[in-house]
């Protein structure tokens, strides 16, 4: 126990110093991006309405067009949530190879931040579907992958309280989160698999989105993952001082 | 004889190390047959099942016949599993801790995912079984006065393929909710959300074949190569990881 405190990971060094400038950083550049596209970046592409006209049998407003604005930080924070998910599933795989709880730790942790991006893509994306399709929500097949990928990161918190075992507990929250994880592409493209979908695919070569369009949301995805990887440090930092807290607490008591 | 014993010469002691497919045999057969005995799963799920469709005989009495059954059938037949599969997962492991028998099987020198495969398999027959009875009584509740397109006979190839993906993916969730605090709910909470790709698909499948209109096939064998796909990957990851989690 005290051979694996020693070669485990310690407080303090590079990247925790790096973690509070990081997060500031990457809040500004997120910021930066939204103001760029209200300010800089053209309506659509440049398409601007008087009033209310009607384009492809769709009533369109400059309300309407000045909601996609929604999408740049909707997107962005949508990506930083998979990448979240996707390293508590790596972070999953590493503990069932080395038993090794430090690395549990940081699953929980990347976990936790993929459900708070999770959260805000929720919140962001039933913000637009209110304004672009009239509705608060609709049974839409990329709307329902993601709100499943939302209760499944639920269902693995509230199966780590469910298991008193700590061991056991790591042990079955790996293995549910690597389930999790397959979620993601299901949820990716299900977009391209079902046509039907009223949801775009974003990712694809022929997106016509000029240049004012995709550099705010390069600002946007780079400042919400710096703000993911800042919280992570910041967060582990501070688990692994409680944890270490509650060791001295237990030795105290024995 | 006691030349042998007499002279010390050691013979090599010779024991035939049972094939992981006699395991697997051995390990079905110990759940069918503890079935057989205590008709636990059987009954429960048999008579969940039937209940399932007379509240839905209440759900619908007041749509009376202005209601489309048939667009709704595949929906409510695929809740009705569901809901009936959730209930038989709990009890599936209900006896293992309780008699203490995982623990036995743990000490068998054996691949622990032959485990896995033998629950499922087991649990996969207690749904047909129970799918068998359910099924023909759903038509004739609900179906019998609509009638359903000449291609409902496709609906036991989507049938097949969701309840082996329920099976799948039920026995690897059950193994993990077995040892947890609620686990009633906890499985329940588990396994709707992972198994939504799979209900989803095979619901629009079924529909597709019970209805039957123009250019069915298409949205059937894509819902079925949806349906399938999940099958594979999700088995094929419930199987490597197992071992860690009947180990744990």
């Amino acid at each position: 126990m005290a051979e694996n405190r020693a070669k485990g990971p310690r407080v303090g060094g590079a990247l925790d110093r790096f973690a509070p400038i990081g997060l500031a950083v990457g809040a500004v550049l997120a910021l930066v991006g939204l103001v760029y596209a209200f300010t800089v970046t053209p309506l659509v592409n440049g398409a601007s309405v008087n009033g209310v006209e009607v384009i492809n049998g769709v009533a369109v407003s400059n309300m309407l067009l000045l909601s996609q604005k929604i999408f740049y930080w909707h997107m962005p924070v949508a990506a930083v949530s998979f990448v979240g998910i996707a390293f508590a599933a790596y972070y999953a795989v590493r503990f069932l190879m080395t038993k090794d709880a430090a690395y549990d730790v940081r699953s929980k942790l990347c976990m936790e931040i993929g459900l708070v991006f999770v959260l805000c893509t929720m919140v962001t994306g039933l913000l637009w579907t209110r304004f672009e399709w009239g509705v608060w929500w609709t049974w839409e097949p990329r709307l329902t992958t993601y709100f499943i990928l939302m209760l499944l990161v639920f269902g693995y918190f509230i199966l780590r309280n469910a298991v008193a075992d700590s061991e056991r507990r790591a042990v079955y929250a790996s293995v549910l989160g690597i389930l999790i994880l397959v979620d993601v592409p299901i949820c990716l493209m299900v977009t391209r698999l079902i046509p039907s979908s009223v949801h775009p695919v974003v990712f694809r070569a022929d997106s016509g989105m000029s240049f004012e369009m995709v550099l705010p949301i390069l600002l946007s995805v780079i400042g919400f993952a710096l703000v993911a990887i800042g919280l992570f440090r910041l967060r582990l930092r501070a688990q692994i001082l409680e944890d270490r807290l509650t060791a001295v607490q237990e030795a105290l008591e024995d | 004889m006691a030349d042998e014993l007499s002279t010390g010469v050691e013979r090599p002691v010779r024991v035939k190390r049972p094939s992981t497919w006699a395991h697997y045999r051995a390990l079905v057969k110990k759940d069918l047959l503890h079935e057989m005995h205590t008709k636990d799963m059987l009954t429960s799920m048999g008579l969940y099942a039937l209940l399932v469709l007379v509240v839905y005989g209440a759900a619908l009495a007041q749509a009376g016949s202005q209601l489309d059954v048939q667009q709704m059938a595949g929906g409510l037949l695929w809740a009705a599993v569901l809901f009936t599969s959730l209930l038989g997962l709990n009890r599936s492991f209900g006896h293992e801790t309780a008699d203490g028998c995982l623990d036995g099987l743990m000490l068998v020198p054996m691949d622990r995912s032959v485990l896995f495969l033998a629950k499922a398999t087991a649990n996969l027959a207690f749904l047909a079984i129970v799918e068998v009875v359910v099924v023909p009584l759903f038509f004739f509740f609900f179906l019998g006065t609509v009638g359903v397109a000449p291609s409902w006979p496709l609906l036991l190839a989507v049938l097949a393929v969701g309840t082996i993906g329920i099976a799948g993916v039920g026995t690897m969730l059950s193994t993990i909710t077995v040892n947890t605090r609620g686990r009633d709910v906890m499985l329940a909470v588990l396994f709707i959300p992972l198994s939504f790709p799979l209900l989803w698909s095979c619901v629009s499948a079924a529909t597709a074949v019970l209805v039957g209109t123009e250019g069915f096939m298409d949205t059937f064998t894509m819902s079925m190569a949806l349906a399938g796909g999940y099958d594979v990957v999700m088995i094929l990851v419930s199987w490597v990881l197992y071992d860690f989690v009947v180990s744990a």
